[in-house]
């Protein structure tokens, strides 16, 4: 990056910060699917068998503060890829937007098993999975960056 | 700058008092709360709810840090200190949180160490947000 100097310390940390943000908040997830009185994996299978049920006022009230610091975490880690030399910005644009779709679908997919869309919370997994992989690929774009 | 720079000190300040509120106020109340106590039938805290406050607590430094940080580093990255300031307040506020949750799961020394780390980060934070309203205010 250009210019910065002393700015590369504030960037470098925040890159701990949301490993550590992204880390406590799958545990979070796994321990409402009942990760406490199972292991990983059983908790895994659970999920993608049959998911925890969940309300409508559970939804929201877990989607709503998610849609503001999601929103605005992956805006602050993205806008440091403007500054960037070593990618072109079409491809940390497309990163930055698949990451706010996977986001957003990552946050509904538990509306979508509450109303009974879909059954299994194969989505859910899924949309998780792809949301931390898009995440760590946009962090390690802006630490290459640094 | 002046304005956010007010705020950050003031929600530093009373992040100090919500955590008073929360986990407790003296060493005694802490460790009833992350241990519980037989005695007084008091029960531990759950993970799910400690563990909600560490992601809260991550996420919240994290932007107010990073703020305190980026305008402290504008107006006084002429100073050899700065850079220093700037790595103990980014440290201090991850170890915090990530010593709360070792605390929970160890013992009591760990206690200490959540309890230095959050004071100290909150204290230095404070302090830089001081420094630069000091600095925007009185040229």
């Amino acid at each position: 990056m250009k210019h910065l100097k002393l700015y590369h310390i504030p960037i470098a940390y925040m890159l701990v910060y949301v490993v550590a943000i992204l880390a406590t908040g799958m545990w979070l997830f796994l321990l409402s699917q009942g990760l406490g009185s199972s292991d990983i994996v059983q908790t895994l299978t659970q999920i993608a068998t049959l998911p925890e049920p969940k309300s409508i006022h559970n939804f929201i009230e877990v989607a709503t503060p998610h849609m503001f610091a999601m929103g605005t975490l992956i805006f602050v880690v993205a806008h440091f890829m403007l500054f960037s030399t070593k990618f072109s910005q079409k491809f940390s644009l497309i990163v930055s937007l698949l990451l706010f779709v996977v986001a957003l679908l990552n946050i509904s997919a538990y509306l979508f098993i509450s109303l009974g869309v879909v059954v299994s919370g194969w989505i859910k997994l899924l949309s998780l999975g792809l949301f931390v992989l898009l995440f760590l690929l946009l962090l390690c774009m802006v630490a290459f960056s640094l | 700058m002046v304005g956010v720079s007010v705020a950050l000190f003031f929600y530093l300040g009373l992040d100090v008092v919500l955590h008073g509120y929360v986990l407790g106020s003296d060493l005694t109340s802490i460790t009833n709360t992350l241990y519980g106590n037989v005695e007084e039938f008091i029960e531990p805290i759950l993970i799910d709810t400690l563990l909600l406050q560490v992601h809260i607590d991550l996420f919240m430094s994290l932007f107010s840090i990073m703020i305190i940080a980026s305008i402290y580093i504008r107006l006084y990255s002429d100073k050899r200190v700065t850079k220093w300031l700037v790595h103990t307040l980014f440290i201090l506020g991850l170890l915090a949180p990530l010593f709360l949750i070792v605390a929970y799961f160890t013992s009591i020394p760990f206690v200490y160490v959540w309890l230095m780390c959050f004071s100290l980060g909150h204290f230095l934070g404070m302090g830089l947000s001081l420094l630069i309203i000091k600095k925007l205010l009185f040229k």
